[in-house]
């Protein structure tokens, strides 16, 4: 039976999917790029916010030891995530874009790039971290908040929120600002939009550093629940590989909605007695393998304009 | 005399340096073939050479020199190497398999599977559990593992048509984490972590992990990376490859033909996947175990690094790719996490630099320095002189391109031999000895074409006429042309004036 | 000639190995408006995108306003094309290249591209609203929802929007109702040219009449005669 509790539960793996799924999805659409080292960014900005909170606890632990204190770790430790997703991401775009985005099969060849630089990170960061796992500080607090009667999981209560708010600020600079006009045009056409003098080599840069520090605020968000270790960023990589294939590569409503389908489905599979979390997977991509039979292009086909 | 004559360096097309044989012209030439089949191990061309008037004989393909002395290296060293050795060899025959039959479904059929492991770990699942849990003798898990994948081929061929590349590829990404999930619900095998132990092999009990042990499962696996390149040339090279060669290339227009590429794409996928589940047979008995480790991720992304070092489509890429890897990761294991970050440099190297991996380097370094010369002669020629080779191809008669670079080049001398003194000795010997440059010069004048060419008309009676110049039409019935309405006095003035004429033409053109 | 805006002299073009255009030659100066005319096929959309390097060359210049834009590096991949569009050459290519999610509003402001051209974005609009009044009432309309002829002004529209000298305009009323088309030709003889150029490739030869002061022929890739002065302007 769905009750409160799952419901948040599943808007907040919704907030999580979403994050990592419009990352994927934008950058196909807008660059032609897959982007497999969005792991890797993941599992970055979770150490990155990991060291950042190591040394920050005490400092503001030493300034006040009120709640401002935990809100400002928070969005501190948040920051910090989000700055080393976006630089890992335009490490991504030095390495994997600039240098052959104008060569033949640079689909092929930049999910190649992505896919070592993913390989080789990790690699790097068992070495240098080890392979146990580390726990993130519980900078949003392990309290409970009473919202309408439902008690909810504050650090859940704070995804949905955060990323909400985030992602609407991103949705609505895509709207209304220049960049994000540019962005859009690239992305339903790449010829059209040179002939407005618009470069696809220079909309690639903001449009990998965003999707780098949405990736960011991901890991730092669900450090709360799972621990940090180099292989952290594998499974959100391939749920968000998915959910953006769900909901149609380069339709944003798309993987939003994919996302709270598919966070829907993980909830009330974990909640169904007999199936367990063990089967979570399993059904998530039995679903997915079902609607792209269906429709071979995603959900998004039906909400707009896509690229090939 | 006009100056040294330029040499033209007009290189349509370039024939590398070849090595040559030189047989005595009195033996007869037999040429041996691999007992059973109609083809020889080396092509050897014979032909003539109008230069040296000998006989030669040139090798016109030399891969199977280089496999032959690759892999035959490797089968003849291997036994005196060490243990660990002769392990990474087995394990490097084992992966080129798996490899070369992927590079089939990649290349040939053109679907992008990363299903590869999921096949191969299923089948040996399977193999490995009729053996140990139904006591079947091992040999017969060869064909359990060949059924298997065949099955799982079928099912995995049917979204395949449905489904964009990419779709399909993260579909069959998530197909390896169901298959490990499933495995492990089974209860039967929850015990022992879900994977199975004792497996019955070709290598006896006693002798694995021995030398003994380890040699024979070297020349085992050697002998499946021979099956599986003959299984890719026979579906490559063969009926089948060759219809999806044209749909590579122009599926519309293969389709239009009348060839059925979706059909062969299918029968390329099934096919290759039950070889894969045959491989997989061979891992249960080559480890006498298996275990969900073979479903993991990385190891699917490692192999797909090997076939995309080496270049996506060729098995000589496979087996490259495979070598490189291998060789590092396995070879080089002192160097910790160390050798996969090695790997993956290679990996971006390869990839920013290289079109299609390493053994499509020739290829794609010859295109390159074709489009180099081409523009370097596209900048150097001027107009009306060389012929470029895209406008030679569309004028049938030859004669007329070479003609045409002869007579720029005689142009050009002559236009360096015009000098005052030259026109001076004209103006006073119109006709009569002339020096070498103005003879040259006026012969080039005389042997012009007829339209246009310039005469003399005498006006008024013999007696006290007077000379203007005319161009003739060229064609019979139209008469010629005033060139301009100026009188001369002189025959030799109009002479002269003729012959400035056709110096300003020649400086003009 | 030294006031020649565009000058383009012995250029060869093509897909790959292929050639389509010839040894082209023409120049164009301020305040001309030029048409090339000739059937489908024969090169004119070629030569466009030659110039605007979205097609690779392999011999011959191009000088625009002296200087020299150099295509034979250029694969045609459209790597350098928003360099040539900021040096001042706007092109509207046929089929339009719109934009199916954007507003008609959105179209013309992604036309202006230089910073100032950005600021100055309300009245450059209002400028396009004037000389094509249908738009004004479609500003918000998605592009992909119009009409053929509709584009077709919101794509000119965009060209507009920028501080480009040169405007080539490729085949303005291809696929267009005759009255959509006079309505577009109109439009495009009523464009202010001081300091500017405009070349239209055109298989209408007879709507052109009264709107541009020259017409070159294009055949099989080659220009073939030229008629100056025709009509007024």
């Amino acid at each position: 039976m769905m009750d409160a509790t799952l419901l948040v539960y599943a808007l907040y793996l919704a907030a999580i999917y979403s994050l990592m799924a419009i990352g994927i999805s934008l950058l196909w659409s807008s660059v032609g790029m897959v982007n497999m080292a969005h792991g890797a960014t993941f599992a970055i900005a979770g150490y990155a916010a990991y060291v950042a909170s190591d040394w920050m606890v005490p400092l503001v632990k030493a300034w006040s030891t009120g709640s401002e204190a935990t809100v400002v770790l928070a969005v501190l430790v948040v920051l910090v995530g989000m700055a080393a997703g976006a630089l890992f991401g335009i490490v991504i775009y030095l390495v994997a874009f600039l240098p052959i985005h104008d060569k033949p099969n640079f689909a092929v060849r930049s999910l190649i790039v992505t896919l070592a630089l993913n390989l080789a990170t990790v690699q790097a960061l068992l070495w240098s971290f080890g392979p146990q796992q580390k726990a993130l500080p519980r900078v949003f607090g392990s309290g409970r908040i009473d919202l309408f009667g439902v008690p909810v999981r504050a650090d859940q209560g704070i995804t949905i929120v955060t990323t909400v708010a985030l992602l609407s600020l991103v949705l609505l600079w895509l709207r209304y600002s220049r960049r994000g006009l540019e962005i859009r045009a690239v992305m339903q056409n790449s010829e059209g939009a040179a002939l407005c003098g618009i470069s696809t080599r220079w909309t690639a840069l903001p449009v990998m550093t965003l999707t780098g520090a949405l990736a960011g605020l991901a890991a730092v968000l669900l450090s709360q629940s799972i621990f940090v270790n180099p292989t952290a960023g594998t499974t959100p990589l391939i749920k968000g590989l998915t959910i953006a294939l769900l909901g149609g590569l380069g339709s944003v409503a798309g993987a939003v909605l994919g996302a709270i389908l598919i966070g829907f489905l993980e909830a009330a599979t974990g909640a169904i007695p007999f199936l367990g979390q063990r089967y979570v997977l399993v059904l998530q991509f039995a679903f997915i393998v079902l609607v792209l039979l269906i429709r071979p292009r995603g959900i998004g086909g039906l909400l707009d304009e896509t690229r090939e | 005399m006009a100056g040294t004559p330029v040499i033209s360096r007009v290189n349509v097309g370039r024939r590398p340096d070849q090595f040559t044989l030189k047989p005595e012209g009195g033996h007869t030439w037999r040429r041996w073939r691999p007992p059973l089949m109609r083809r020889h191990w080396l092509a050897w061309r014979g032909s003539y050479n109008p230069k040296s008037l000998r006989r030669e004989r040139r090798l016109a393909d030399k891969r199977p020199l280089w496999w032959t002395l690759g892999l035959g290296g490797l089968l003849v060293a291997t036994p005196f190497m060490s243990d660990q050795f002769v392990n990474i060899a087995a394990i490097f025959c084992i992966f080129s398999a798996i490899n070369v039959i992927w590079t089939l479904i990649v290349g040939a059929a053109g679907i992008f599977s990363l299903a590869t492991m999921a096949v191969v770990g299923l089948s040996g699942y399977a193999a490995a559990a009729a053996n140990v849990y139904f006591g079947v003798p091992w040999p017969l898990m060869i064909p359990i593992g060949a059924v298997v994948g065949l099955l799982f081929g079928l099912l995995l061929a049917l979204p395949s048509t449905r489904l964009d590349g990419l779709y399909y590829a993260l579909l069959t990404l998530g197909i390896a984490e169901i298959c490990r999930v499933a495995i492990s619900q089974i209860k039967a095998l929850a015990p022992s972590n879900s994977s199975i132990n004792n497996v019955d092999s070709f290598i006896p009990a006693g002798w694995y992990l021995q030398r003994p042990g380890l040699l024979i499962g070297f020349v085992a696996a050697f002998v499946l990376l021979l099956a599986a390149l003959l299984v890719f040339r026979l579906i490559n090279s063969e009926r089948l490859g060759l219809l999806l060669q044209s749909a590579r290339e122009d599926e519309a227009f293969s389709e239009a033909i009348g060839i059925d590429y979706r059909r062969a794409r299918w029968w390329v996928f099934v096919l290759a996947s039950s070889a894969l589940g045959t491989i997989g047979a061979f891992y249960a008995m080559f480890y006498r175990s298996i275990s969900l480790a073979v479903f993991s991720l990385d190891q699917v992304l490692l192999l797909f690094a090997m076939i995309v070092i080496g270049g996506l489509g060729r098995s000589e890429g496979a087996v490259l790719g495979t070598a490189i890897v291998v060789l590092i990761d396995k070879g080089l294991i002192g160097l910790g996490p160390l050798r996969i970050i090695l790997v993956t440099f290679i990996m971006i190297v390869v990839a920013l630099t290289t079109r299609d991996g390493l053994t499509g380097v020739k290829a794609q370094f010859r295109a390159f320095r074709n489009r180099k010369k081409s523009e370097r002669r596209a900048a150097q020629t001027e107009k009306g002189g060389e012929v470029m080779p895209e406008e030679a191809t569309e004028i049938a008669d030859k004669q007329l391109v070479y003609r045409r670079l002869f007579d720029k080049r005689l142009r050009d001398g002559l236009k360096r031999t015009i000098t005052p003194e030259l026109i001076a000795e004209h103006r006073t010997k119109p006709l009569g000895q002339h020096s070498d440059a103005l003879d040259r010069l006026l012969n080039y004048f005389r042997r012009e074409e007829m339209p246009d060419k310039y005469a003399i008309l005498r006006v008024g009676p013999l007696k006290s006429c007077s000379y203007r110049v005319m161009a003739l039409s060229g064609s019979p019935g139209h008469p010629p042309r005033q060139v301009d309405d100026k009188l001369y006095p002189t025959l030799n003035e109009a002479y002269h004036a003729v012959f400035l004429l056709r110096v300003n033409d020649l400086l003009a053109s | 000639m030294s006031t020649d805006l565009l000058r383009v002299h012995g250029l060869s073009a093509g897909y790959g190995p292929l050639r389509v255009l010839h040894d082209i030659d023409f120049s164009i100066s301020a305040g001309e408006r030029l048409a090339i005319v000739g059937l489908n096929g024969h090169g004119k959309t070629t030569l466009f995108r030659a110039i605007m390097q979205l097609v690779g060359w392999q011999r011959g210049s191009v000088v625009f306003d002296g200087k020299e834009i150099g295509g034979t590096r250029s694969l045609g991949e459209g790597r350098y094309t928003p360099g040539i569009v900021r040096l001042g050459i706007a092109m509207t290519p046929q089929g339009d290249a719109i934009f199916p999610g954007l507003t008609v509003r959105e179209h013309l402001d992604c036309g202006a591209h230089a910073r100032s051209a950005w600021r100055d974005r309300a009245r450059r609009r209002n400028q396009v609203y004037q000389l094509f009044p249908q738009l004004d009432a479609l500003q918000d309309a998605l592009v992909g929802k119009l009409s053929g002829g509709e584009r077709r002004m919101v794509s000119i529209g965009r060209a507009l929007m920028s501080d480009a000298r040169l405007y080539l305009i490729d085949e303005p009323t291809l696929g267009l109702a005759p009255k959509v088309s006079h309505r577009v030709i109109e439009a495009l003889a009523n464009i202010p040219l001081e300091g500017k150029a405009m070349v239209i490739a055109e298989q209408n030869v007879a709507l052109l009449s009264g709107v541009v002061s020259r017409m070159i022929g294009m055949h099989a890739g080659r220009l073939r005669g030229e008629v100056g002065h025709v009509g007024l302007a």
